[in-house]
């Protein structure tokens, strides 16, 4: 028995769950607030643990059957008979889209129950949950679409629904009195928008070249024309295919970036953390900025006919590469930011743009698989780390709150600039909060790269891989990975040891078994998360078994293999796939273990028992301790070195991030050019072309009408004047002139 | 076929009572004119082998429309309106002008072919009329036979005309709704 | 002058019916002479017809002289209700004081 009829159910749940909350929440709520909440809250998880138990059927159906893909048709979309023109709502099921249902509904259903008691209290409940079970609608129909178009659907409103949740405190102020949540919205939509503007031209490009948006279609049709060197016609330019391809898979990489927030559009993530904690969880690490990775996956046929014909970019780079390139960057450079972060969440933000980098690169370098590992293993451990950082935040907020009863706010005056997400306010936590601090400790190593954690196995297979694809790719990701330990120790020494710096520490509460339990679960995914994919034991063992996985190892990849069609046509001699054998390289294994245990160290080393108070200047930026300089190394280190380091992160940070990204490329030079094109448009072509052309017809209009209105004159017989001149016109043109 | 004299002095009636009619300047006499003319072209069209529309044209036109006429113009009392010819101004005399010789052209068109030879009768059977069979049963066939479905549409026109006349001559009461 | 009378005279003498018709329409002002105007043209072409019917010896002519006379039956009683309706407000049956529609 197969369970593929039941797939449409997966997204049926999640609507039900969103149309009850949506429409009857609010009253549920307000007619009896804790059992109402009780009931939105349940309401809204149950569905999505439906979804997950449907995921979970169709996982073991895929099992039972073989793993070939199933398309389950729901109904015609856009069917335009006349022109042969057939678009199909349809799912596909296969062994990627099922992975990333699993993760989206698995997770998700974790990040719903632990948010009944994040989001207690808040006057909006109701509508929290209606908008996380409209993302899980959106996600799903992204994931599951059989065709490049369903999938934009998803896309698209994977992109509302962060926006409507980044946004959910949309009232509040900052000190300024600027409405920054709501601009982080925004700048989360324009940001998107820039992205999805190139999916759109990469659907047109494919549509026009293949007739089809179908996943099947696109790729077998490619594979055919590209072995017969098919050109493609553009009006009366022929086109070789991989050059189209080229382009189709550089715009794609556009949406990528803004999706999955890579160098050049990631600026919109960090602020994205002005929503509430769980869905920083959900939306932004686990599930929706993954989905730009999902493209890049779904994709592999059309970035590997591209690596194997050798097109490039003006001779340049082939599409691949940039993609891993762009990757690489985006890890090193996002890791380096995080240094220079305070704000709890903040860190994270940054670690997930980074994360990101490391499963685009492995897409990009053509590691598929180590991609899709990476993604899991990140959702496992990233939203374990944000749901964490929410119980700490919720923690450090019920400390302030029983101060402000308690009385004892008098004598804390630095108490106007408190923040529950900054760090230097913390410290000591691990004894408040037993229980966060133990999850978030092995999410934090996971993040670090610890074996036998999930993160130590997924990151060592990009890193295996890039190996022998570009060495200079490893160099990077290597230094990512330096430096993701380092601000791993740092945030780790700063919440949760030393002494608390503030009174709203030394009065914080371990959270309700209600957010704990989800965070308990995830630490044990994240503990075993890397079984998916155990690699080899030696190269021998490897070669042996020619990748094709055997037993416990490489689970995953035996699983995937089977909608990677660029695995099959690797093996026919088609593609030139990059494939290495997956093994535990001692050398890899070791550098990547070094490198991490040496970051935590290192981040120990400087960050030990610091800062001392809230306001002490960051370690980074402070003069060396004596100890430092009786060794010259140390002092050469501290006073060349970590300045200079220090410099850069900050300059990174202020300047690059900041001041050049964020301040004059998006707003100087983007917007001005936009807005200078807009008032263009506004006050010369619309009010002077457009408008003249309109009201001069309006006007002619009636000039005209007042010139001939003079002939109505309303008298009977003028009427029947004209109508007899017609009349004896017409019969003097029939009897003398027609004939 | 009737004879040329008959013809001409029944044409000249004819003719005379139309222009008595145009040119009355009581409405009733314009009427009677009227009945005048319509009596006339009833014996034409005895003379041209049709009995029966000659009956129909004396009940109906004659008989029901004239009478209607008549009615209307005694209970409006509108029976000395204007003369024909006074108040004639500026515009009025351009249109009035421009009326006449219109009529004058279609006089003068229809009088042209006329002196160019008229109807080609060649090949025509004009004896065929004489004894075409025209009573009544005959023309009820043809109406009932070949002109069914337009003898349908009439009734619905008369039935729309009676529902019109109906509707235009209603009175309101007081206190009645505009509806 | 010709022998017989043939349908050319009739041509003739309805030419000249329909044209005094027309005059009439053109020329009187009272809203009643108007209809009776239109009347005499409707009768003018009756004549015609039925003058044709008997040149070609077919009956079709005076078919259509039924369904015109029913026409113009329909066309009176409408056209006068009318006249009583606009009296009624307007006080007169001046075609030229009905001119509401002026543009």
């Amino acid at each position: 028995m197969n369970t593929f009829n039941l797939a449409p159910l997966i997204l049926i749940l999640p609507v039900i769950g969103l149309l009850l909350n949506g429409l009857f929440g609010r009253r549920f709520v307000e007619a009896n607030p804790a059992n109402g909440e009780r009931l939105t809250g349940w309401l809204a998880s149950l569905m999505t643990i439906g979804a997950f138990l449907v995921s979970l059927s169709l996982f073991l159906s895929l099992l039972a059957h073989g793993f070939e893909p199933i398309i389950v048709p729901l109904f015609n979309w856009i069917d335009i008979p006349s022109a042969d023109f057939l678009v199909n709502w349809a799912m596909q099921v296969d062994t990627l889209s099922v992975t990333m249902m699993l993760v989206v509904t698995g997770v998700g259903s974790l990040i719903h129950i632990y948010a009944i008691g994040y989001m207690h209290g808040d006057p909006d409940f109701s509508r929290f949950f209606t908008y996380l079970n409209l993302f899980i609608f959106f996600m799903l129909i992204l994931v599951s679409g059989s065709s490049y178009l369903v999938m934009f659907v998803g896309w698209e409103g994977v992109g509302l629904c962060s926006y409507l949740l980044i946004s959910f405190w949309w009232a509040r102020l900052d000190k300024n009195g600027v409405p920054a949540n709501a601009n982080a919205g925004r700048k989360a939509m324009i940001m998107n928008r820039i992205g999805d503007f190139g999916v759109i031209l990469a659907m047109i490009l494919l549509f026009w070249t293949f007739g089809t948006l179908d996943y099947q279609a696109v790729f077998s049709g490619a594979v055919e024309m590209f072995e017969a060197n098919h050109m493609v016609a553009f009006g009366g330019l022929s086109v070789p295919l991989p050059t189209v391809l080229t382009a189709v898979t550089a715009l794609f990489l556009l949406g990528v970036t803004g999706k999955s927030a890579q160098i050049p559009l990631y600026t919109w993530l960090p602020d994205a953390m002005a929503g509430p904690t769980p869905v920083s969880a959900l939306i932004h690490a686990a599930t929706m900025v993954t989905a730009g990775v999902y493209l890049l996956v779904r994709s592999n046929v059309l970035y590997e006919i591209v690596r194997t014909s050798g097109a490039t970019i003006l001779g340049l780079i082939s599409t691949p590469n940039l993609v891993a390139w762009v990757g690489a960057l985006t890890a090193f450079f996002a890791a380096l930011i995080a240094f220079s972060q305070n704000d709890i969440k903040k860190v994270l933000a940054y670690s997930t743009v980074s994360q990101l980098g490391f499963m685009v690169a492995a897409a990009g370098s053509g590691a598929y698989v180590a991609a899709m590992f990476h993604l899991v293993t990140h959702a496992f451990f990233k939203a374990l780390l944000f749901l964490g950082s929410g119980s700490v935040i919720h923690g450090m907020e019920h400390g302030h709150h029983h101060l402000a009863h308690a009385g004892h706010g008098a004598t804390h005056t630095d108490d106007d600039g408190f923040d529950p997400q900054d760090m230097r306010y913390m410290g000591g936590l691990r004894r408040r909060m037993p229980t966060t601090f133990i999850v978030y400790l092995i999410g934090s190593l996971a993040l670090a790269g610890i074996i036998p954690l999930a993160g130590f196995w997924s990151k060592d297979e990009i890193l295996l891989h890039d190996q022998t694809y570009a060495t200079p790719i490893f160099i990077v990701l290597a230094i990512a990975a330096l430096g993701t330990a380092f601000y791993v120790a740092r945030q780790l020494i700063m919440v949760f040891f030393g002494k608390p710096r503030h009174a709203a520490a030394e009065h914080a509460a371990e959270s309700p078994a209600l957010m704990t339990t989800p965070l308990v679960v995830l630490a044990g995914l994240t503990v075993f998360g890397g079984l998916l994919n155990l690699p080899y034991l030696t190269r021998a063992m490897a070669e042996a078994n020619h990748n094709h996985p055997a037993g416990i190892f490489l689970m995953l990849e035996s699983w995937l293999e089977h909608s990677l069609a660029s695995f099959e046509l690797a093996e026919e001699g088609i593609l030139a796939l990059p494939r290495t054998p997956v093994y535990l390289s001692l050398l890899v294994a070791g550098i990547s273990t070094a490198l991490a245990v040496g970051g935590l160290l290192l981040g120990y080393l400087v960050y030990r028992g610091r800062p001392r108070t809230s306001s002490e200047p960051d370690r980074l930026a402070r003069t060396p301790i004596w100890w430092w300089s009786v060794l010259p190394l140390n002092s050469l280190y501290m006073k060349g070195f970590v300045p200079l380091f220090n410099r850069f992160s900050v300059w990174l940070a202020d300047k690059v991030d900041w001041a050049f990204w964020h301040d004059f490329v998006h707003d100087r030079v983007i917007r001005d050019i936009f807005v200078t094109g807009a008032e263009f448009s506004a006050n010369v072509l619309d009010a002077q072309g457009v408008d003249g052309v309109v009201n001069g017809a309006g006007k002619t209009t009636q000039r005209l009408a007042r010139g001939l209105r003079l002939t109505q004159t309303g008298y009977a017989r003028t009427y029947a004047l004209a109508v007899l001149l017609g009349a004896v016109g017409l019969l003097v043109y029939f009897l003398f002139m027609a004939g | 076929m009737i004879h040329p004299i008959p013809f001409l002095l029944l044409a000249a009636v004819a003719v005379a009572a139309a222009l008595g009619m145009l040119l009355s300047h009581n409405a009733v006499h314009s009427a009677l004119y009227l009945v005048l003319n319509f009596i006339t072209v009833a014996i034409f069209y005895l003379a041209l082998n049709a009995p029966f529309i000659a009956m129909v044209q004396v009940t109906v036109y004659a008989g029901a429309i004239v009478v209607l006429f008549l009615f209307v113009i005694m209970l409006l009392g509108a029976e000395r309106l204007r003369s024909p010819v006074d108040e004639v101004r500026g515009p009025e005399r351009f249109h009035r002008y421009t009326a006449i010789l219109l009529a004058l052209v279609l006089v003068g068109v229809a009088a042209y072919l006329l002196f160019q030879g008229g109807v080609d009768m060649t090949g025509v059977d004009t004896t065929a009329g004489a004894t075409l069979d025209a009573s009544p049963q005959a023309l009820g066939l043809a109406l009932f036979q070949s002109y069914v479905f337009p003898f349908q549409v009439t009734g619905v026109l008369l039935l729309a005309a009676i529902a019109g006349v109906v509707i235009f001559g209603h009175t309101k009461k007081r206190g009645e709704d505009n509806a | 002058m010709p022998s017989a009378v043939n349908i050319n005279w009739y041509i003739a003498l309805s030419s000249i019916l329909f044209t005094i018709g027309v005059l009439g329409v053109l020329l009187r002002r009272n809203a009643i002479i108007l209809f009776m105007s239109v009347e005499l043209m409707l009768n003018s072409a009756n004549l015609l017809f039925v003058a044709f019917a008997r040149h070609l010896g077919q009956l079709d002519g005076q078919v259509l002289v039924f369904f015109v006379i029913t026409v113009a039956a329909a066309e009176v009683a409408v056209g006068l209700a009318l006249i009583v309706a606009i009296f009624r407000t307007k006080k007169s049956i001046n075609i030229d004081e009905i001119n509401l529609l002026k543009g």
